[in-house]
């Protein structure tokens, strides 16, 4: 009874979805048509094509940048078009634009919404202008913007109910690699979800429940006893599902770690990690200087190789600022002490007259024991 | 040899533990299958605190962190529980024994046995591919290497612990005194790192972080342990277990190892389930457990010692059975008046700013808590069950244990509402990593709570009052 039940609540479930999702026809022939980075055109503005995407690195002088591509779509097949985008700062505008075969001298446009950095999807169904055969579709961008924006490429969406259902399991087993946040959170896939997993399916475990309920109240020797077990029963097999997701997550990430780590040493690993840069600086660093513990400045522009290298440097005496990027005051500084800067711009050294200065500070004399790309080490004297 | 090492290393905590527990004569009147397992889970995390303990006291009186100085006296120790507990009881052995089929041989009907098996598979699954991050990943998550493996690594090469101090305090050039981002945080936890890389015999930042794997093994069966103890279907408690296992939350806790959470929510849910044990039974050594884990918490993380006082509102209820829940609620409304009171207030006392501000961020713990993949079904489960289950959980035998996950709630949700972490709720920081300490307590209620509600209405429902003394009234 259990397993019936919660088919029934799954199908009324993804069929109440499909009903208020759907914009098109429920069942179509026509595919969903993607085009990756490597597919579009950029009219104007400066890009260049990473692994990423397609990055967008200024717009032109006029302050408007345009990526396009040719189609030939036609519109009553596809009412929904998403841009793949990372990184839209939310002071520029962003609009779609758009040529049909009726007006094929015309180009129409409309406003995009931007959240977290990505274009949001746009449904044209009840657009006038979104008529015939679409001949061209581009993304325009109005504004300035300092870091580069990605477009992983755009995807005409007909919404019917085989690419909605096909779009949401996409969504829920889209690959999430650890990353800083990871510690913290865990998003259940695709950073941008319509229906999360775990949402999902206490709906469907809610309505089963709610239907032994009505069971056992109007016909109750079909439930028995046994309501409690039967609800308890679809509970944990929702559990499951979801955890499966986690599960397939987890190995998929054990194969990349495992890629990237094994049959290496301590410091092979650490070599390759995300912050090799770093560990590999301060190996030369802990090279020149005396054994601990001597006290020891990390100071450096980026958070994160700050403190990483201040983490590498112990057991030495370390000093660095967990939290803001900031130098220590130079009355704090003492003969034998030494200093790391790891790109910090507003150091400078004067090797001439042996001379360490930083921010309003008075100058400090030391000595430069190590320099490279941009990093030191001084000894304090 | 270094397998070897790093098994020694946390062979030693555990068996430490279960020797001290098997000493104690814990857990008294339980079947062998239900025993063997409360000792197993509660050991490692029994030992863990132990083993730091000893560690801290080699390091006042000057012993160097080492083989002879940890290793040695420790084997010693549990070789000597062990033989005192087998000579205050000659069929130890024989129990373990028959402990061990127990959990193997439970009478269980033939789709119930291919689920039993399907759910350890699945858990061996889990644990192998959170064992793979462990040994393979340096260091990763941000708060490891700026608050914890920093005291671990300096610990480690002085052979001893050195104190860490504040920004201005090392600024000012205080000898023998390093700094670090948070230097007030107490030390089980580096200590534990130091241990492993003591037994390994060399600095290690992966393998010294083989304790967070024990600690949710341990936790997952003593779980599966201290259901049993209540009653539960071998089934059922396996599938409460597993849901504690399969917390994702937890997981990436152990995969991405170094944080006090885990070890900081598993020690509290042990001294939660330790007191509700002795809630029940009165047994002195459930409650000599339950203050050593209790007295454990502020060692790990310094918000431990709130947590420890979330242990008190189930011994009143346990002591005072009638009038009990009508005194909680009393202090509940006392303190939503004291807080309502500072937070439209600017008092001031001892020189202490007292007021706090009302700001939090319900959308993101929403978020959070239901549509992200951080609890699995946790938070709809426990709605859920709690609603249906409502009438038994203010009832014997379950209040105890309810009175203790509503203050625990209490605590979280002034947290989130009131301190500084309603602004970290905002980016998503804080609100789950605090939530991991209840988490597993919350699984506990929630499953005895739907056992209760599976039970057929004819059995007898134990009473408090039955097990306890009556208070005065």
């Amino acid at each position: 009874m259990a397993t019936w039940l919660f088919g029934a609540s799954a199908l009324i479930c993804v069929t109440l979805y499909l009903a208020m999702t759907v914009q098109g026809s429920w069942l179509t022939s026509a595919p969903t048509l993607h085009s990756v980075a490597s597919d579009l055109i950029v009219n104007r503005g400066s890009s260049q094509l990473r692994p990423e995407g397609l990055a967008l690195l200024a717009p032109d002088p006029a302050g408007t940048t345009l990526v396009s591509v040719k189609t030939a779509l036609r519109s009553s097949d596809y009412p929904v078009v998403a841009w793949s985008t990372l990184g839209v700062p939310d002071q520029v505008e962003v609009a779609l634009l758009w040529q049909n075969s009726y007006e094929p001298s015309r180009i129409f446009n409309r406003r995009l919404d931007v959240e977290a950095g990505r274009v949001q999807p746009y449904a044209l169904d009840n657009d006038p202008n979104w008529k015939g055969v679409i001949s061209g579709l581009a993304l325009g961008i109005r504004g300035s913007f300092a870091e580069p924006i990605i477009i992983r490429g755009v995807t005409v969406k007909t919404m019917s109910a085989r690419e909605l259902l096909g779009d949401r399991v996409r969504e829920w087993f889209t690959f999430e690699p650890w990353s800083g946040s990871s510690i913290n959170t865990l998003i259940g896939g695709a950073d941008v979800q319509d229906l999360p997993i775990s949402f999902t399916f206490a709906v469907i475990v809610g309505l089963a429940a709610l239907m032994v309920a009505a069971l056992a109240r109007w016909r109750p020797q079909w439930v028995g006893t046994t309501g409690a077990v039967v609800i308890g029963g679809m509970f944990v097999a929702a559990w499951v599902v979801v955890d499966a997701r986690w599960q397939w997550n987890l190995v998929r990430q054990a194969a990349i770690t495992t890629d990237r780590y094994a049959g290496k040493s301590w410091r092979e690993r650490h070599l390759a990690a995300e912050d090799g840069v770093v560990f590999a600086f301060i190996e030369k660093v802990r090279a020149r200087l005396p054994p601990p513990p001597v006290r020891v400045f990390m100071v450096g522009d980026e958070h994160y190789y700050r403190d990483r290298g201040a983490y590498y440097l112990y057991p030495y005496n370390v000093f660095f600022s967990p939290w803001v990027n900031a130098m220590p005051p130079a009355s704090a500084v003492r003969p034998g002490d030494y200093m790391v800067v790891f790109q910090r711009r507003g150091v400078q050294y004067d090797p001439a007259r042996k001379l360490l200065r930083w921010d309003a500070n008075p100058p400090v004399s030391a000595e430069l024991l190590l320099a490279e790309g941009g990093s030191a080490l001084f000894k304090i004297n | 040899m270094d397998a070897l090492a790093l098994i020694f290393s946390l062979a030693l905590p555990w068996l430490l533990g279960i020797a001290v527990l098997l000493a104690l004569g814990w857990p008294r009147g339980e079947s062998p299958g239900v025993a063997l397992a409360l000792n197993a889970g509660f050991g490692y995390g029994v030992g863990a605190v132990l083993l730091t303990l000893w560690m801290r006291a080699a390091s006042v009186v000057g012993m160097a962190f080492g083989w002879i100085s940890i290793a040695l006296p420790l084997t010693l120790a549990t070789a000597v529980l062990f033989f005192y507990a087998a000579r205050k009881r000659p069929a130890l052995w024989s129990e373990a024994k028959s402990g061990v089929a127990a959990l193997f041989d439970s009478e269980l009907s033939r789709w119930q046995r291919i689920v039993w098996y399907a759910l350890l598979g699945w858990l061996a699954v889990r644990f192998a591919l959170l064992a793979t991050e462990v040994a393979l990943r340096p260091l990763y998550p941000w708060d490891a290497w700026v608050q914890w493996a920093t005291k671990a690594r300096v610990w480690y090469e002085l052979g001893r612990i050195a104190p860490f101090v504040r920004e201005d305090v090392w600024l000012a050039g205080v000898p023998g005194a390093w700094f670090d981002a948070s230097p007030n945080y107490p030390a089980t936890v580096p200590l534990l790192q130091v241990w492993t890389c003591v037994a390994l015999g060399r600095w290690d930042d992966s393998a010294m972080n083989w304790p967070w794997l024990a600690v949710l093994l341990s936790l997952t069966v003593a779980i599966y342990g201290a259901l049993r103890g209540e009653g539960v279907a071998p089934l059922v408690a396996l599938i409460g277990a597993y849901f504690v296992a399969s917390l994702p939350l937890l997981d990436i806790h152990v995969a991405l190892a170094g944080y006090a959470d885990l070890p900081m929510g598993a020690v509290y849910t042990l001294a939660a389930l330790a007191t509700y044990r002795w809630c029940l039974r009165r047994d002195p050594r459930d409650g000599t457990l339950a203050l050593f884990l209790a007295i454990a918490c502020p060692l790990i993380k310094t918000p431990g010692w709130v947590w420890a006082l979330t242990l008190l509102p189930g011994v009143v209820v346990a002591l005072l059975p009638r009038r009990g829940l009508r005194i909680l609620g009393i202090a509940a409304a006392a303190s939503a008046l004291v807080l309502l009171f500072l937070a439209r207030t600017n008092t001031v006392i001892l020189g202490y700013q007292m007021h706090l501000n009302f700001e939090p961020a319900w959308a993101q713990l929403v978020k959070s808590y239901f549509l992200m993949g951080n609890w699995n079904l946790l938070w709809y489960g426990v709605i859920a069950i709690l609603i249906v289950g409502a009438r038994h959980i203010l009832k014997p035998p379950l209040v105890p244990l309810t009175v203790i996950t509503v203050a625990g709630l209490a605590f979280l949700l002034f947290v989130f509402a009131f301190t500084e972490a309603a602004a970290w709720l905002a980016d998503l920081t804080t609100a789950n990593r605090a939530t991991i300490h209840l988490a597993p307590l919350l699984v506990v209620l929630g499953t005895l709570t739907w056992h209760r509600l599976a039970l057929p209405a004819a059995l007898p429902v134990p009473r408090l009052a039955e097990r306890c003394e009556p208070d005065a009234a």
